[in-house]
Order: C-alpha cells, then structure tokens, then sequence
C-alpha cells in the first residue's frame, strides 16, 4: 500500500529552469496497478529538454515500473503521458520508440546471438530491407541503407571504444560492455529522449564513469536523458533536477544539494 | 527402383520445404509452430479438393467440400494461398497475447483440436477415411505411372525446394531476418527499439503457412491419398527435430536435417530386419526422434550446421571509393 506523502519541492535546480521552458515529456497522475499492487500511484513529472533527470529511490520504490509504463513497455493503469506535445499513452513501445522515446533495461537485454555490429543495426531504422518484402528484392534493393547505417553505427562504437569488438557475439561482452551496447543501440533510433534504467548497476566502477561521461557529453549534444540509477555520486554530477520516488509516488524533486536538505528524502533513501 | 527413388526424392522435397519454413519461423524468428503439420495439412486438402471431381464422381464413396476439378497449377497455388491465409487468425489468437512457451502449448492443442474435427466431420473432408483418389497434376495429359512422369514430377519437386531455399536465403541475410533474429533474443527489448514485434511474427508465420501448404500440395499431388492419420501432431515433433539435429537459423541446416531425420532417419530404419512384435520398430522410431532431440539440445543445441556469424566487410564499398554519407537526422 502506499503511504500518504508530500511531495517536497526543493525548490528550482538552476537558474535555466524557468516556468517558460517546455517540457518534452511530460506523465500526469500515472499510476500502474498489479491486481491490488499499486507499483506506481499518481506520479507527476515533467522532463526537460536538453537536460539529465534523475529518478531515485528505494529498491521497489517504482523507479523501473514508471519508466516501462513511460517508455509503453507496460500500459499506465491510469493518467497520460505526453511527449512533445502529444499524448503517447495509448501508442505501443514500439510506436513510442520510433518517435524518439527509446529506453535501456535494468538488466542486460542485449541480442546474444548477434554480434555487438548487429545488435545496433537491428534497432537502425529506415533501412530499405527492412521488411518482407524488402527482404524479397533482394541485396541491391536495400545495400545503400546497409551500408550507411553500418557506417553510423560504426562511427557509435569508435566513440564508445567498441570498434574491437564489433563481430563478437554480445554474449561474450561484459557486464558493462552490454550496458554500453545497449546505449549504442539505443543512439542508433537517434532518439530526443532516452531512458536509461541503471545503466550501471553491476557494471566494473572504470564503466561507471565512462557512463556518465557519455551521458553527459549526449546531454550537451541536445539529448534529454532521464535514468534510473543508485549511483548517487554520479546522479549528483550528472543531474538536474533529480526526482525522488518511493513506494510508488514521488516525494521530491530538485537538485541533490536541496534534496540532501529534506529530512523526509533523507530518511527515505539518501541514508536508507 | 524409380518409384522408390522418386518416392525418396520426392519426400525429401516436401521435407525440405517444411523444415525451411520450421527454420525460418522457429530457427530464426523463435516461434514454437507445434501446429506446423496443420498448414501442410491445409495445403494437401485443399489441392485436393480443388483437384478432385465433385463427391457425386467416382461412386459418392467418400464426401467431401469444394470438387471443383480444376487444373494444375492451381490448386497448387490454392494450396500454398490457404496455407498463408490460414496464418493470420492463428496468429492473431496465439501470438499476440501470449508468451512463446504458452503459444507452443496452444498450438499444440490447436493440432489436436484440428485433426478432431477433420475425423469427425465426414461431410467436411470424408473425416477418418480421408480423401483418395487425388488426381495427379496434368494427368489428363500425360501418364502418370510412367517413369518420365515420376522424374519428371521428382524434378519439379526439387526445383520448387531450391526456389524456396533461395528466398529463405534472401529472407535470413536481410535487414528484416536481422530484425527477425532480434526478436527471437529479446522481444521486449526488439519492440522498445521500434520493432513492431507482432507484425515480424505475422509475416514469418504467414511465409511458413504458404511454404507448408505448398508442401503439402506436393505431398498429396504424389501419394494422391490424405486423411488425418498422415498429419497427426507428432509428425510436427519430427520435422522440429530435424531442424534442432541440422541447425536452427540456418537454411542449409533445415536441408540437412530434412535429409538425416525424416528422410534418412526413417528409410534406414526400413531395412532393419523384423524383431520384436509387430509396431516395435515404429515405436523405436519415435523413441530414437526424442533421444535424438534431447542428444543435441544437451550436446549441441545448435545443430551440426550453426546459424552462421555475420561479419561485415571492414568498410563499406561505397565509403571506400570515397562517397560521402548522410546521416537521417
């Protein structure tokens, strides 16, 4: 059951988050029942454009349920979600997805069987052979889309160190290798808003940073970013504002700093 | 000696062809069609019925739909369109909603349930009897018990196998077999990524549908008999073992597993000599079909022919000659 709290407001993260700013995603009061379980129960937010959200909390606060209810992995037992203006609540993953809502996992979901090159040319979209009947027309119908997009993924896993490892099998890749290939993938949709599921979670501490470096380094590219994460240090540097979940409803949002301030977020998570 | 060698030729065909469309949907889409025998099924009756003269001809001695004595290719192209359309309300029911291990349980019993109610709707398909007397494609102009015939039919056979094999070759080593093989690793995670994972499975299962109904046109064409005892549920089980003994996701996999499992799995066992009584041998069968499959699921669950790894050329040609790209922002 959830406990009846107030959500803190921390007050405005930055002086750049100002009312007029547009928000580019935005969930009203949605809640997501499992026959009684209430896992998320009328959640609020707004994600900003161009900015790392952070979405803290306990372990079974809801985190991951709320972002696969936004990212339509899960359908919202109630309330809306809209991203860029539109109301997605009723579009399927996959819509949602090509749209430019695309998320990671909490655990690794890579494609074991293909290699690390095709588990990011599986999620390219717009290629010509890409469909059965593209498939029937044959290699020159769609050898131009393969090519470029072998070249773009190509280009991902030079920035992300990858290239050594482009025809292995994903399931031979570490912990935090699969991690990275599941961002690199993810970039492949060219996405506005990505929704990352604690991508570091298991991941040796070297990746950790290598992480927030990316996360970071996409944020300042234009990407919105909203993760899930319990590496408080690297939410503290990489996230503004941060929001703060547990038992299934938001009990706060703001800057680290102002979160660390309120005794009733502290004794919910930050100590916890 | 030519029936027999054409009879061989011509089932290894028709086996060929089911373990490409089992290759196709299981090996490379992770789809557990343990109705497959249902859509063979569907293409022999319907090229039957189609082919055959109205139930009143031949003395009314067995009663079936349709007769509408058409000829060939057409009930051949009947075939393989029934089967393809058989597919879609299938797949609506099944693969939609439930998750891959209850789908096998569901089409399993839609297995069951189908050759229930051919046996005990005589007026439907001449239910437990089943149909005789098939005509053989273009019969009426040519001899069909003449060994040019047999060859002749025997080659066509082949040639329709090797067709096949080269669409399910375009089909694996395309972006959309890609696409296919993601779903089978994580489905999930296929449609967070904009893969549409219910059409993917619709298309694969409506291309094996037709690929099975065009095997069983083949099938009946040849045999000229069809009735339930020849597509019970576990002739399934021996066409997913030879695509589990040859390879899963490979073409040439699902052809050698065709021609070691039920083609030369079953002739070998044909010159054992009598022992035991009488249904020994056949029940052994079945028993070696199940250790076979556990062998290499336990051995190597990828068959004696893996999906093979894709390995791209270090860079593409048309950057090598120095051709600019542009990205799809």
């Amino acid at each position: 059951m959830p406990v009846e709290t107030d959500v803190v407001d921390a007050g405005p993260a930055t002086p750049q988050q100002m009312p007029a700013e547009r928000p580019l995603l935005v969930a009203s009061h949605v809640s997501r029942h499992f026959e009684g379980v209430r896992a998320v129960e009328d959640v609020s937010i707004d994600v900003l454009p161009g900015r790392i959200t952070g979405l803290i909390g306990p372990n079974g606060a809801g985190k991951s349920t709320f972002l696969a209810v936004l990212a339509g992995t899960l359908p919202a037992s109630s309330g809306t979600i809209t991203f860029d203006g539109h109301d997605v609540t009723a579009l399927p993953a996959f819509r949602r997805a090509r749209r430019g809502m695309v998320r990671t996992f909490q655990l690794p979901s890579e494609f074991a069987q293909l290699t690390v090159l095709e588990n990011l040319l599986a999620a390219a979209p717009h290629n010509r052979g890409d469909s059965l009947v593209g498939a029937l027309l044959g290699r020159r119908y769609w050898r131009a889309d393969e090519d470029r997009l072998v070249e773009q993924a190509r280009v991902l896993l030079e920035r992300f160190r990858m290239s050594a490892k482009e025809s292995d099998y994903a399931s031979s890749l570490s912990g935090g290798q699969k991690r990275l290939v599941e961002i690199m993938r993810a970039l492949m949709l060219r996405p506005r808003l990505l929704l990352l599921d604690e991508p570091m979670s298991g991941v040796h501490p070297s990746i950790v940073g290598e992480i927030a470096d990316y996360c970071e380094a996409l944020r300042d590219e234009g990407l919105t970013i909203l993760i899930v994460e319990h590496e408080l240090h690297m939410i503290e540097r990489m996230c503004d504002p941060v929001i703060v979940m547990a038992q299934g409803s938001v009990i706060g949002q703001g800057t680290m700093a102002a979160l660390r301030q309120q005794r009733e977020i502290v004794d919910a998570y930050l100590v916890g | 000696m030519t029936y027999y060698l054409t009879t061989v030729l011509v089932y290894a065909a028709v086996d060929i062809l089911a373990c490409l469309a089992i290759s196709l949907q299981f090996g490379v889409s992770g789809i557990v069609n343990f109705s497959f025998i249902i859509f063979q099924a569907a293409g022999a009756y319907t090229a039957a019925v189609l082919s055959l003269p109205s139930d009143s001809a031949n003395g009314g001695f067995q009663t079936y739909i349709l007769g509408l004595n058409l000829s060939f290719p057409i009930p051949w192209i009947g075939a393989t369109v029934v089967g393809a359309l058989l597919a879609p309300p299938i797949g609506l029911v099944v693969l939609r909603r439930l998750r891959s291990d209850y789908q096998a349980i569901a089409m399993l019993v839609l297995s069951v349930i189908a050759s229930l109610v051919v046996t005990n709707t005589p007026a439907f398909l001449d239910g437990a009897a089943g149909l005789s007397l098939v005509p053989q494609p273009l019969s009426d102009k040519f001899n069909p018990y003449s060994d040019g015939y047999l060859w002749a039919y025997t080659i066509g056979a082949l040639v329709l196998a090797v067709i096949v094999f080269f669409i399910a070759q375009r089909v694996i080593n395309s972006p959309y077999g890609r696409s296919l093989r993601a779903m089978r690793e994580n489905e999930v995670a296929a449609n967070a990524l904009g893969k549409n994972a219910v059409a993917l499975k619709m298309t694969v299962f409506i291309v094996g549908g037709a690929i099975a109904g065009l095997s069983g046109a083949i099938l009946v064409g040849f045999i000229t008999t069809w009735a339930p005892s020849t597509w019970l549920y576990p002739e399934t089980l021996i066409l997913f073992a030879a695509v589990i003994v040859g390879g899963r996701g490979n073409n040439y996999g699902a052809v050698l597993g065709a021609l070691l499992v039920p083609v030369g799995f079953e002739e070998a066992t044909r010159y054992l000599p009598p022992f035991g009584p009488p249904g020994l041998i056949p029940a052994l069968e079945w028993v070696c079909i199940g250790g076979l499959i556990l062998g290499f699921l336990w051995f190597r669950p990828r068959g004696v022919l893996p999906e093979r790894r894709r390995v791209f050329p270090a860079r593409p040609k048309a950057l090598a000659a120095g051709e600019q790209h542009a990205g799809r922002d």
